[in-house]
């Protein structure tokens, strides 16, 4: 009797959400705009490897980067997801400028984060996981078995963002505040004194870490101010790369502070001879 | 006109912070007691042969810094750095300033036991060939003969095949690697490679893994497997001639062909050199070169203060042999390899 009444209220809450959702008529799908920038960064690094040397470097570090945004399909308003791609080359010289060192990275990060609007108008905060890559070297051409580093990082991320849309004058303007911060991952660092023939000949141990806030801090942080310029945008940035590690008594601290120049824009691809649907809402990323 | 005011005031304001937030606290300094400490700490930290060698680094330091003086100039602290620098004994350890290279010249008390033009013009008749840094040819005895002289010379997998198949119908082969004072290891093990047919045990390396003087890793054994197939390999007797110039990346290569049955080292003993040496930098921009690593032999040994011939391969070169345009080493090589046939 007992099962009699379970299966029939079962089918009454079935039947019921069936009805709800017929009775939902069909809605539009959002707009979902992929805010993209290229940007170039011209600033300073400073750099101390201890595996190279026991002074800090100083110099120049140039960069190349493409940021993606865009709304994600499930819940546009509220998730948008995050792509970060970057090239940089530093060249950084000893205190006494009679010796160079060479870095060249690549570094990635995708990520999701929540989105809220909070209650000042035009103001939005996003927060979210991340994973990142970072990959690379530190050359010192003068050094004789330990003339590089390597720099093989991968991460789990939190990102976060404070986006503000206002006005200048006539002139909207994007202000906003990102950061990037690793929280756990794995990192690549020779032992103290090991050369990198050693671990050519098949030394494997001990090559690998473990990362976490213990042995090694990293940090981005990115203020910038995007100006619409009709279509185009562009982003005027200050970026602060914090990259440190203690791990086999090598200690490694690197502080890059650039300003960037990009330029981008919300780009919208309704699909192969499709138009946009003019009643679509369209949910920016960032605006 | 008031937007482009606020866009002026942002790119200004971001220009000053990339350009001033990164604190540039220049490390240089010309202070001679300042750089004595740092040459004396890099030491200190990270070399790798204190107790082999049986040096009190700490009273060293102690000896050295009285002699350092604030008024003294660069070049007066660059002796004072350098004596203290040769306490070590250690060929890869060296002191560079713009002005001067200090280093343990290790060889000055042995005979040179070498002349390359008297190998060339009365061995050889000035009939070879060269390739990949290696000068090669037939002596009269049908024996091959290659002098390697530099291992930071490349080789190339294809000139070894070349130079091994010109050689290949000859008796024996003499490896010169005498004034070889060393290079890159990867180059002993492309020629190591050619010589045998299974895989080699070679030895051991480790490293400092800290500041503390025993802060070593545990030995890593190392192998080195055969050449690929179908490259040109030479499985006959072989004799490498020696002297003290033969050091490091040398000493390695004599150390690991020593263990081979087909192979004698004939001459005089080699220059040692064991260590692995990194580079570090003092604040006045001179560089310090020292050892961190050592590698050890197949018997466990130590080969940092040489490897000596094999018995009865011991030769020196007169004044005399030079004078006579003679080569010994060369001629007892050609009679152990002889021997070596026989038996």
């Amino acid at each position: 009797m007992l099962r009699i009444r379970t299966i029939t209220t079962t089918a009454a809450i079935l039947i019921g959400i069936a009805g709800a959702i017929a009775t939902v008529p069909d809605s539009i799908a959002p707009l979902r705009p992929v805010n993209s920038f290229y940007s170039i960064g011209i600033g300073k690094a400073s750099m101390l490897d201890s595996y190279l040397s026991q002074l800090t470097y100083h110099g120049l570090d140039l960069r190349i980067g493409y940021e993606r945004q865009q709304a994600m399909r499930f819940n546009p308003e509220s998730w948008t997801q995050h792509l970060d791609l970057g090239l940089e080359y530093s060249k950084t010289d000893n205190p006494a400028r009679n010796r160079s060192a060479h870095t060249l990275m690549v570094s990635a990060r995708w990520g999701i984060a929540h989105r809220w609007r909070l209650p000042v108008e035009g103001l939005t905060l996003s927060v979210g996981p991340a994973t990142s890559f970072d990959g690379g070297a530190r050359y010192n051409r003068y050094n004789s078995n330990n003339p590089v580093s390597a720099q093989i990082r991968w991460s789990i991320d939190a990102i976060g963002q404070a986006v503000y849309n206002t006005r200048i004058g006539r002139l909207p303007i994007t202000l906003r505040y990102r950061m990037a911060m690793p929280i756990i991952g794995c990192f690549f660092a020779p032992e103290y004194d090991e050369s990198y023939y050693e671990i050519y000949l098949g030394n494997r141990r001990n090559i690998a870490h473990f990362a976490s806030w213990g042995n090694r801090f990293d940090m981005v942080n990115e203020v910038s101010a995007d100006l619409h310029f009709g279509n185009t945008v562009m982003r005027l940035g200050y970026r602060n790369v914090i990259a440190n590690y203690d791990v086999s008594n090598l200690r490694s601290r690197h502080y890059i502070n650039l300003f960037t120049i990009g330029l981008g824009g919300d780009w919208l691809s309704a699909g192969k001879g499709r138009r946009p649907d003019a009643a679509a809402p369209i949910i920016s990323a960032l605006y | 006109m008031k937007a482009l005011r606020h866009i002026s005031l942002i790119v200004v304001t971001l220009l000053i912070m990339a350009l001033a937030s990164c604190s540039n606290d220049d490390q240089y300094s010309s202070d001679p007691e300042a750089n004595f400490e740092a040459l004396w700490t890099v030491i200190d930290e990270h070399y790798c042969f204190f107790e082999a060698r049986g040096i009190d680094w700490n009273e060293v330091g102690d000896r050295y810094r009285k002699l350092v003086k604030p008024e003294m100039t660069a070049k007066e602290l660059f002796d004072v750095c350098a004596q203290m620098v040769c306490e070590l004994r250690d060929g890869h350890t060296n002191l560079s300033s713009s002005f001067d290279v200090a280093y343990y010249r290790y060889w000055d008390a042995y005979p040179h036991n070498f002349d390359l033009r008297t190998v060339q013009e009365n061995y050889l008749a000035f009939n070879y060939r060269q390739a990949s840094g290696m000068t090669y040819g037939i002596l009269p005895s049908n024996y091959g003969y290659i002098y390697y002289g530099d291992f930071m010379n490349a080789i190339g997998e294809g000139n070894l095949d070349w130079v091994l198949a010109e050689l290949a119908t000859t008796d024996g082969l003499i490896i010169d690697v005498r004034d070889n004072g060393g290079g890159l290891l990867t180059n002993v093990e492309t020629l190591v490679r050619r010589f045998i047919t299974e895989r080699l045990y070679c030895g051991s390396i480790t490293h400092k893994t800290g500041p503390g003087h025993n802060d070593m890793a545990k030995p890593y054994d190392y192998y080195f497997e055969p050449a690929a197939e179908g490259r040109q390999r030479y499985l006959k007797p072989i004799a490498i001639l020696t002297n003290r110039s033969s050091y490091s990346a040398t000493n390695n290569f004599v150390s690991i062909m020593k263990q081979l049955p087909q192979v004698r080292i004939v001459g005089d003993r080699t220059g040692g050199g064991c260590g692995l040496p990194f580079t570090n930098e003092l604040p006045n921009g001179w560089r310090i070169r020292f050892s961190s690593c050592i590698i050890t032999d197949a018997a466990g040994q130590l080969t940092e203060f040489g490897i000596d011939p094999s018995e009865g391969c011991k030769v020196d070169i007169t004044e005399a042999d030079v004078a006579a345009g003679r080569d010994p080493i060369l001629e007892r090589a050609q009679e152990v390899l002889s021997l070596m046939l026989t038996q």
